[in-house]
């Protein structure tokens, strides 16, 4: 299978207050497509900037993230915008919807940004959300939704330009176990069933049970490598 | 959704909307309220003065002295200027009492006239209330004017058509005048003037009028004080002019033209009306600054908001059009409403105002029979596009930086921004 995205030596640094935090130290590997990988480490270890790396949210100070062969660094801020919009999908841990919006408009919403016509968009909304099973939550607002709702809500908005890969940042880092299973399972179907790619950050082990690789970052470095889901 | 965003912030967006709105106001205001103080000017100065007829006087008011009155030959020569329709020469006789019988009453001024011609001269104004210029004006004919006749409302009239009057006809107020009468003359009421109301140059109110060959006679001279030139059109009044003042040497003359007057006058009544909305737009660059300040702190209250939508693909140029579009609604819902509360202020204020005006008996500045002074706001089309326009600008214009600000927010700081 191809490679999809690549990191290549990625180091970054960042600032907290006057101590500068060494979070990346040279990260090497891929994804290729139809992968669900996760990314497995205690808090502290990076996991987060390097989902924004990897995502184009963020730029390392050395090293290369390759989508598809077309290095970020060569991109602009509009481009990888642009990138951001139409080949990735993100999830967050806490949920990141606008709460003034229903679930319909926020899952819409990036095919809004893109310009897409708006019956369009929201007959393509609708789907997703079926598809995340939220039929009748549509025209609910975040607030009136519970943390489990508002993560498939997430889930769809990330789904909604059938993006190349969804990246997840700790994705059932606010929920509790049973919602947080849920959630995971409900990313392994569309991993199954629509052979939608996934890379997640964790320090969930149920999401590293399911991952059909796991890398484990420490200290700003990938230490080992399991195939088949790590078992505790 | 910008819309949106700003019901979530009714109170502060009204707030600042109302900023907008009083600016607005404010300039809509003090302009049509300028505009109606212009056209309330000048349409009293076009009652005041015949447009069409330019008065030529000896000498000039600063420079020039003329020792001499204008002889026939002037007259004549003014006369045949390009498109001047009739000259017409008057003599002024000051300090003039009139006797009927114990009843005494006097006149500003004995104008010595050509009858005919000055009925055509000043068409409009020259109009009677009982008798009319005769046919064959003889020596002793005499028309007075509506206060001559009626110098106190209340009281019947001093003459009627027909009556016989006696004149003491003064001195020529002009000093240098060689012969000074004081005379008894007998003359028949022909005429009493209509009411002219306006004050002006010409009120013929407070004057009598003799006819020209009578006064001639009386002072043995052919020569008279002030020429009447009246024009076919106000427009060929300027031209007219400068031809009459060739006539004459230099600095010897006076041509009063009231279309220059009175474009004058307009001229510094725009001075004042663009100063009035000078001051007004203070308050709409205040206004601005209140946009400035609420989309600042709205960029900072939605700093999250914007990092999920950059981080989720929206571009730079998308974010700054997102809070640009409320700025702009901000101004145009302002402006908009800032347009009809400011013609409805203008109202009030000209209602307000116009009490200022209504003549007091007695003032100094004002006959009794001035009408009441009103101002009517008047609405511009000019003004108000102008004002919609500059509110908007002005909130895009101080709109522009918080947006910016947004815009540029790295999305992973954001992000973390709680």
């Amino acid at each position: 299978m191809a490679s999809l995205l690549e990191a290549r030596g990625v180091k970054k640094t960042y600032r907290m207050g006057r101590v500068l935090v060494p979070a990346l130290r040279g990260i090497t590997f891929e994804v290729k497509e139809g992968e669900f990988v996760a990314i497995f480490g205690p808090s502290g270890s990076g996991k987060s900037t390097l989902l924004h790396v990897l995502g184009g949210l963020d730029r390392p100070e050395e090293g290369e993230v390759f989508m598809g062969g077309t290095s970020f660094s060569k991109l602009n801020a509009n481009e990888l915008a642009e990138i951001r919009l139409r080949k990735i999908g993100f999830v967050f841990q806490f949920f990141n919807l606008l709460p003034r919006l229903t679930a319909l408009r926020n899952v819409e919403l990036p095919l809004a940004l893109a310009d897409v016509p708006e019956k369009k968009s929201i007959e393509k909304a609708r789907e997703v959300l079926r598809l995340v099973g939220l039929e009748d939550r549509m025209n609910h607002r975040p607030p009136e939704l519970s943390g489990g709702e508002q993560q498939r809500v997430a889930i769809a908005r990330a789904l909604i330009s059938d993006p190349k890969i969804v990246l997840a940042d700790e994705p059932t880092g606010n929920l509790d176990t049973a919602t947080g299973w849920e959630i995971v399972q409900l990313m392994k179907r569309l991993n199954e069933e629509k052979a939608q790619t996934f890379v997640v950050v964790t320090h969930d082990p149920s999401i590293a049970e399911t991952a059909d690789r796991v890398l484990q970052l420490k200290d700003g470095l990938i230490g080992g490598v399991k195939k088949g889901g790590l078992r505790l | 959704m910008a819309s949106e965003n700003m019901k979530q912030r009714r109170l502060r967006t009204s707030l600042t909307i109302l900023g907008v709105i009083i600016g607005i106001s404010a300039i809509i205001a003090l302009a049509s309220l300028g505009e109606g103080f212009r056209t309330t000017v000048k349409t009293r100065m076009e009652r005041g003065f015949e447009l069409d007829v330019l008065t030529v006087i000896p000498g000039t008011l600063f420079a020039g002295y003329r020792p001499q009155r204008f002889t026939e030959i002037e007259v004549k020569n003014v006369s045949q200027v390009a498109n001047v329709s009739i000259a017409t020469p008057i003599m002024q006789i000051g300090n003039v009492t009139l006797y009927k019988g114990n009843e005494k009453v006097s006149a500003f001024v004995a104008a010595a006239v050509n009858f005919t011609e000055f009925q055509q001269v000043f068409s409009d104004r020259f109009r009677f209330e009982e008798g009319g210029v005769p046919e064959h004006v003889g020596n002793d004919t005499l028309v007075l004017g509506h206060k001559v006749n009626y110098p106190n409302e209340a009281e019947p009239a001093f003459a009627h058509f027909n009556d016989t009057v006696t004149v003491t006809l003064g001195n020529i107020p002009i000093s240098y005048h060689p012969y000074v009468k004081l005379e008894n003359y007998s003359f028949t009421v022909a005429g009493i003037l209509q009411k002219t109301g306006t004050p002006g140059l010409t009120n013929f109110d407070y004057w009598a009028f003799i006819p020209l060959d009578t006064a001639r006679k009386i002072y043995g001279t052919n020569s008279s004080d002030l020429i009447f030139v009246k024009v076919p059109n106000p427009e060929f009044s300027e031209s007219v002019a400068e031809d009459i003042e060739d006539l004459f040497p230099p600095y010897q003359i006076t041509v009063l033209v009231p279309l220059s007057f009175i474009q004058q006058v307009d001229f510094i009544l725009n001075v004042i009306e663009i100063f009035l909305t000078s001051v007004a737009s203070i308050a709409l660059l205040v206004a601005g600054i209140g946009i400035m300040n609420i989309m600042t702190v709205s960029v900072m209250e939605r700093t999250r908001e914007i990092g999920i939508l950059k981080a989720i693909g929206a571009k730079n140029r998308t974010v700054l059009t997102m809070f640009l579009a409320e700025t702009v609604l901000i101004g145009l819902a302002g402006s908009l409403t800032g347009v009809l509360t400011g013609y409805g202020l203008a109202h009030v204020l000209s209602y307000v105002l116009s009490g200022f005006f209504t003549p007091r008996h007695g003032s100094a500045f004002q006959t009794p029979e001035t009408p009441g002074m009103s101002i009517n706001p008047v609405f511009s089309l000019p003004w108000t596009v102008g004002a919609i326009v500059f509110g908007t600008l002005i909130c895009i214009l101080f709109g522009l930086y918080p947006a910016r600000k947004a815009a540029k927010l790295d999305p992973v700081e954001a992000l973390r921004y709680e």
